[in-house]
């Protein structure tokens, strides 16, 4: 049942191929410009069968993982502090409203300047790409928190620093967790972006180079590489959200 | 601890500055003296600032104008010596009712079976017995605000502030809450602030009732019981008890009036 309801939901993915498969094998379109499925499908099982993907998406979710971690570690934190003090308000505001738009990328280059040309650079690129999401959520949700709770909590007996971990970090969780949520393909968008312009081992840095070969079966099947790493990540958010939203409403429908 | 002493309520004037519009006086000169054990309800039109006045005697808002205080000294902040049910219940939703229920007594140094006990204990008195793992979520509205009514009593405080705790319960599970209401306040002999708009539910409850008039909220009048309020429940059929509740509606009826002509 699980099984068949999963293909179910996947069949727009499989009339993509079905069609892509068709136009292929038709002679429709040249195989450089697009390679047939099951080309793809070949170079991704050599990928996997000689370790190159296992390396390569390794290499990539590390970078884009620690970046990650770097930008919530320091994103949530900020934003509660933005939230709660007046003072840093009316300082950092001006700051985010500029940078929330900004193309982060183009400071690539400014970062291999700063910090070299190997992960620290990447590292540092994606924490500076996906800190924004993370701190505007952040504060949002710090922001939001019924006053009525802080309320109850101080009238049973909880200080002021009790109240920060006992009321406003769960209350403002569902809030932190949209952020976080966002900037984990950021993450990995902006590491896989900046292995391209960089170049070197990395599921961006492998299609990079595919490119520079014209080998096109190698290009789509870094697509293909990528879009797996990301559907993983995606995944595995989604379910520490279920579970640690257990509580909320979202998930308790009536 | 002074023991005459409930709360002393002195010329406190409070008023609110929305973001957008004009500031407006939500409190106007109130003055009130609620004896310790009385048992107090507040009887106004809908915006009057019953729930502000409380909010204030909790020390959850500034006082602007004037002094409050109780047998603990002048109130500046919350203080688990006033317990509050809030009007909207304010239960954790990530906590489930016993965990609810727990919070406070865990605060006041009471843990593990002590704590479960206890707590256990509040929830079987308002009928929650058997959902005390489900979230607040996945309660009703009654069924929230008597879990919020549970976690206030466990922390057993000396004043107890109600805004409005029966609004969202029906009409039986409110007279059964109202009897074991009573029977708390006649076994441990809290000073109760009572809020609500329910005339027959003032005086059936309260030793002392203040009317509220309309915006700017005065203390309009005071009445005091005028009946023997046994633990009978057929006070509800006693002449004096309908008498007493029409008395009461007479002054209610104007301020709600002009409640209503100014908007509500
Ligand atoms: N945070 C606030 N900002 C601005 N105005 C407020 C605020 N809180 C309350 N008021 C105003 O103060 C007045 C009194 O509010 P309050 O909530 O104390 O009334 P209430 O008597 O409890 O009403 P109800 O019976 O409907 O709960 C209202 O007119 C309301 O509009
Ligand atoms: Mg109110």
């Amino acid at each position: 049942m699980g099984v068949l309801r999963l293909v179910l939901r996947m069949s727009p993915v499989l009339a993509l191929l079905a069609i892509w498969y068709i136009a292929t094998s038709l002679g429709m379109i040249k195989p450089f410009l697009l390679p047939a499925p099951q080309t793809v499908a070949m170079r991704l099982w050599r990928d996997i069968a000689t370790g190159q993907f296992a390396l390569n998406a390794g290499l990539t979710m590390y970078r884009a993982l620690m970046g990650f971690a770097i930008a919530c570690l320091i994103g949530v934190p900020a934003g509660m502090l933005i939230a709660s003090d007046r003072t840093v308000r009316w300082f950092c505001e001006p700051l985010i409203s500029v940078g929330f738009p900004m193309p982060k990328i183009a400071f690539l280059p400014v970062f291999m300047l700063w910090f070299g040309v190997y992960d620290l650079s990447k590292i540092v690129m994606v924490s500076f790409a996906a800190i924004f999401t993370v701190v505007a959520a952040a504060e949002a949700g710090t922001r939001g928190v019924d006053r009525v709770l802080l309320w109850s909590a101080r009238s049973m007996g909880a200080s002021r620093a009790a109240v920060f971990w006992d009321v406003i970090l769960p209350a403002a969780m569902p809030q932190f967790l949209t952020g976080i949520q966002i900037a984990l393909p950021v993450s990995l968008i902006t590491a896989v972006a900046a292995e391209m312009l960089m170049g070197g081992a990395g599921l961006g840095g492998a299609m990079l180079a595919a490119g520079n070969y014209a080998d096109s079966p190698g290009v789509f099947a870094g697509i293909v590489e990528t879009s797996l790493v990301g559907l993983l990540a995606v995944g595995g958010m989604t379910q520490l959200r279920r579970r640690l939203l257990r509580w909320h409403p979202e998930f308790n429908p009536r | 601890m002074n023991d005459g002493v409930g709360i002393e309520i002195e010329r406190v004037t409070h008023g609110y500055t929305p973001k957008r519009g004009r500031p407006m006086v939500a409190l106007d000169d109130i003055s009130l003296s609620i004896p310790a054990h009385e048992f107090h309800a507040l009887l106004g039109p809908s915006g009057c600032g019953k729930s502000t006045l409380l909010f204030l005697i909790g020390g959850f808002q500034k006082i602007q104008q004037g002094r409050i205080h109780t047998a603990h000294g002048d109130v500046c902040a919350p203080g688990p010596d006033r317990g509050i049910v809030f009007q909207n219940f304010a239960l954790f939703p990530w906590k489930t009712v016993i965990e609810n229920v727990r919070y406070g007594l865990e605060k006041k140094g009471i843990k593990g079976s002590e704590a479960e006990q206890t707590a256990k204990h509040f929830i079987d008195l308002v009928h929650l017995n058997g959902f005390e793992r489900s979230y607040p979520a996945q309660l009703s509205g009654g069924m929230q605000q008597r879990a919020a009514i549970a976690r206030t009593l466990a922390i057993d405080p000396d004043i107890l502030l109600m805004d409005e705790p029966f609004g969202a319960l029906d009409a039986q599970t409110r007279r059964i809450m109202q009897e074991e209401l009573l029977a708390i306040w006649r076994a441990t002999r809290k000073t109760v602030v009572f809020v609500t708009h329910d005339v027959a539910e003032a005086v059936y409850l309260a030793d002392t009732i203040s009317v509220m008039s309309a915006r700017p909220g005065r203390i309009k009048r005071l009445v005091h019981a005028s009946f023997n309020r046994s633990e009978d429940t057929a006070v509800f059929k006693s002449p004096e008890f309908t008498d007493m509740v029409e008395h009461v509606w007479d002054m209610v009826r104007d301020e709600v009036d002009e409640a209503r002509r100014q908007g509500h």
